[in-house]
């Protein structure tokens, strides 16, 4: 039974609750994360200082948080994009995976300018990644099979998939398992430091145009309507069909896209490890930002603070790298547990719903 | 206080935030009485019965049970004081059987054990029976007959309410609050319950039941409190009112209940469905050959007891169930088989009978619910990629005032779902109208409405009419059938088992056809039969 309070509370705060959420999340996540830093004998005030004052105050540290992003934010909005439909992507580290191999396959065998080479392998790099999307995407519209296990199942195809190209047809001329070096004409150039190269600015034409096409276009108007009730908007005569595989090929290519940029912008060579789980901390991206392409954009920022610094304070101060990946798990862990409050709270149902997404369209 | 009342509930106000939901209203019930309390959705009804039943605390404002002033933190205490309530969505777990349903809740039971420490308890247990026993003591003093050993989920609708009430009883309650008994019954049903009603009176239980049906008032209540914007208008003996003078209690006006139908000519066909086969949900037939016309400016009324196909055929006819037989013809075109979007495309419009499930997205906002039938094809778009989300605005600020849509602050903010049952409706109407559709199909568009929303919907549905489309209108609301149709159809178990007038009929020979499927038992029906 409800006590009056948690009413109450739903209908005075709910800016609150909306923009607090996410921030009370990382707040407690970082809190709990203390406990094992105090066990090691490390202090959280420090680690969290190197991470969020100090990292970001030097150019250099701007620049691995931008790149380590990019990727994140990427593959959160192919994340964010399926969810806004009501779809969950599982899949996009396979994604990512497909259309790097893809990218760099093409960039090792063919000659070109780096002016096309590069955008033929990004752009081949979103078409593979779309593609292989589009797989759970057609199983659910067509079969009604379960996105979640198909995409995540995919995603394990193209792991094994690639660590057998790395061994076998795309394996490079030093033994390891990976690629040769990409021509110089396929790595994209760096800017103002070392490590930061010039593809982040598809950042803001892919923000720009993700924003676009939720809030403004057509199709953005029937994912949302999908998203919100499909019944509803069959009966409306959106075609499930189409809006199921459409999102989940931008979903796929987005993915796609970013573990091209990954390759071709950080790492000059494709091989194994090349993503640090990118694919699965973007569900958790989609997640903490899930009110707009904007908040995706700051939570990809977030983990990308997290993953760049924990490598640098990892490497420098030989703090154990685990540990970041433990602050990372404990704000997935925190952010379930905050939505599946923000659900039980709907289901009391209430006269309001402050709590439910915002719509997209709105001011 | 005095002893006489069973319940008094004093200058009882409930706001939630802004929302004022009970402004300083107060209620005296007497013992053993029959108590309604009426009004239009959103007038507070519910909220005051929670506040009674220990759901919600009030703002302010004292509560006396027997003269005794009680102050309730959950339901459990009410229960204790004597109060039960049995909502309007029945709170029952289906996969369990109407005893362990019964006594769910009950920490001293030995209904259900698990293991070998159960089975022992429940074997060698002084009382085992004695739920079982006072179950079934219960059923018969209050003629509830039930099997306490079936499924809940295999109980129809109204078995599942004798359970809820039952349940109530089982807690040894003096008064039963009932949240709009009878909009989830049929006719036959409804009777059963208001039999129930009167039941729980003789043994002495004093009920008080909400509605916004006038004639359960008449028929059943002793007094009648009527509740308009969260506040108390009056408390009056029903013998001593009218229908009509209640009604404008309730909605603070005069209310038209026969409404001017000007007789328009029909004009060409519209619609032309023959032979149609559908299966249901559950892949069992649920239409079994329906030949269907509807010409231009004439309503054709479907009547039917619920479950008898109409939901299928409604979908079917905007080609979101497939097909299984037969052929679907819009203004000549065979459309057989085609999808939603080229059925909407040419000229049809779709009332859902549930309106939460498949009219509205609840969570996106009233300009997005507003637009879904013109959002595409020059509506909004004017044929760009880009939509203009402030003609989308502009266009649901007209439908919001032509429909008088209440409750929206800002057509871009406020969810859909937010708006009462009555405001979604006539949201959805305006959606479905406002496109000028050459033909209309209803299913229930004013069920579960209060009265001042139902009068403005007959009166567009009649409008829409007189503009040229034809209309298809599914209801089980006799008088409404008899009221708004050109030609009436009975849908008896998939098929169209008889075809009218209003005039050539009346709702005694709806009623046996809508119950039998044919007119075996018609004949000592007097024809003249009073409407």
């Amino acid at each position: 039974m409800i006590p009056e309070i948690s009413v109450e509370r739903r209908k005075n705060v709910p800016q609150w609750l909306a923009y607090g959420a996410p921030v009370f999340t990382i707040l407690a996540a970082l809190l709990v994360a203390a406990v094992p830093l105090l066990w090691l004998n490390i202090s959280p005030i420090w680690v969290y200082w190197e991470l969020f004052i100090s990292q970001p105050s030097t150019i250099g540290g701007v620049g691995d948080v931008l790149t380590t992003g990019l990727p994140l934010f990427f593959a959160g909005l192919a994340v964010y994009i399926p969810l806004k439909a009501g779809l969950w992507n599982i899949g996009a580290e396979g994604q990512l995976f497909v259309g790097a191999v893809v990218g760099s396959a093409i960039a090792l065998h063919v000659q070109l300018p780096a002016v096309l080479l590069i955008p033929t392998i990004l752009l081949a790099a979103s078409i593979a990644g779309a593609l292989y999307g589009a797989i759970p995407g057609y199983l659910r519209a067509e079969h009604n099979v379960n996105e979640i296990i198909s995409s995540l199942m995919l995603t394990f195809a193209a792991t094994t998939f690639t660590g057998y190209l790395l061994r076998g047809p795309l394996q490079g001329s030093g033994g390891q398992t990976a690629t040769d070096r990409l021509p110089d004409v396929a790595l994209i150039p760096s800017v103002l430091t070392p490590r930061l190269h010039v593809g982040v600015g598809l950042v803001i034409l892919v923000g720009v145009a993700a924003t676009l096409l939720l809030n403004r276009t057509q199709l953005g108007y029937e994912i949302t309507f999908i998203g919100s009730n499909s019944t509803a908007a069959v009966q409306s005569g959106i075609s499930k069909y189409k809006i199921y595989i459409t999102v989940f090929v931008i979903g796929g290519g987005l993915a796609g896209l970013a573990g091209m940029v990954e390759v071709a912008g950080v790492h000059g060579r494709l091989f194994e490890d090349f993503s640090p789980g990118y694919g699965f901390t973007a569900v958790a991206v989609a997640l903490l930002g899930r009110n707009g392409v904007g908040r995706v954009f700051a939570a990809a920022l977030f983990f990308g603070l997290l993953t760049a610094g924990g490598t640098t304070i990892a490497v420098t101060q030989n703090v154990p790298s685990a540990l970041i990946d433990v602050i990372v798990a404990l704000t997935i862990l925190f952010l379930l547990t905050a939505e599946f409050v923000k659900e039980h709270r709907i289901q009391i149902g209430s006269a309001g719903s402050e709590s439910a997404p915002r719509p997209e369209g709105s001011t | 206080m005095d002893r006489d009342h069973a319940v008094r509930m004093e200058n009882i106000t409930k706001t939630f935030g802004d929302v004022v939901a009970n402004d300083e209203v107060t209620l005296s019930v007497k013992k053993g009485e029959v108590h309604a309390l009426l009004g239009e959705n959103g007038a507070g009804k519910s909220t005051l019965m929670n506040i009674l039943y220990g759901l919600y605390s009030p703002t302010s404002g004292n509560i006396w049970i027997n003269g005794e002033k009680k102050h309730f933190e959950n339901p459990n205490n009410a229960m204790d004081a004597g109060i039960g309530m049995v909502h309007q969505h029945f709170k029952l777990i289906p996969r369990m059987s109407v005893l362990e349903n019964i006594v769910l809740g009950e920490r001293e039971t030995t209904a259900q054990r698990d293991g070998i420490a159960g089975y022992l308890s429940q074997l060698f247990g002084r009382d085992r029976d004695g739920p079982r026993n006072q179950l079934t003591q219960l059923a018969e003093q209050y003629g509830l007959e039930i099997n306490p050993d079936a499924k809940v989920w295999e109980l129809g609708v109204g078995e599942q309410q004798r359970v809820e009430i039952l349940k109530a009883l089982y807690r040894d309650i003096d008064v039963l609050i009932l949240d709009e008994p009878t909009a989830v019954l049929t006719p036959g049903e409804a009777e059963r319950m208001f039999e129930t009603i009167s039941t729980l009176v003789d043994e002495g239980l004093t009920v008080i039941f909400i509605t916004h049906k006038l004639w359960e008032i008449e028929q059943m209540a002793d007094r009648v409190t009527v509740l308009r914007d969260g506040k108390a208008v009056d408390t009056v003996d029903v013998e001593d009112i009218d229908r009509n003078d209640l009604a404008e209690l309730m909605v603070g006006r005069e209310v038209l209940f026969d409404i001017e139908k000007q007789p328009v000519s029909p004009g060409q066909t519209v619609l032309e469905a023959s032979n149609l086969h559908a299966d249901d949900n559950r892949s069992l037939p649920a239409l079994t050959g329906v030949d269907l016309t509807v010409s231009r400016s004439e309503i054709v009324g479907v009547a039917g007891v619920s479950g008898n196909g109409q939901r299928e055929l409604a979908e079917c006819l905007i080609g979101f169930r497939p097909l299984t037989d037969g052929q679907i013809k819009i203004d000549g075109e065979d459309l057989t088989g085609c999808s939603p979007k080229e059925i909407i495309d040419s000229d049809v419009s779709f009332i859902p009978e549930d309106r939460h499930a498949h009219g509205c997205a609840a969570d996106l906002s009233v300009m997005h619910n507003a637009a879904t039938k013109v959002y595409r094809n020059g509506g909004i778009d004017s044929g760009r990629l880009l939509l203009d989300y402030t003609s989308m605005a502009d266009y649901a600020e007209d439908i919001v005032d032509g429909f008088d849509v209440r409750g929206v602050t800002e057509v871009r903010q406020t969810p859909a779902g937010t708006l009462s049952g009555g405001n979604l409706q006539k949201l959805i109407l305006g959606r479905e109208m406002s496109r000028a559709p050459s033909l209309l199909i209803a299913n229930q568009p004013t069920r579960g409405v209060d009265v001042g929303a139902i009068e403005h919907i007959r009166e567009r549905m009649l409008e829409q009419q007189k503009d040229g489309t034809g209309v298809l209108l599914i209801s089980e609301d006799l008088d409404e059938l008899l009221d708004l149709s050109d030609r009436i159809v009975v849908l008896y178990e998939g098929e169209i088992v008889h075809e009218t007038t209003p005039e050539a009929t009346n709702k005694r020979e709806l009623g046996i056809y809508m119950s039998s499927g044919s007119a075996a038992t018609i004949k000592e029906a007097p024809a003249a039969e009073v409407r």
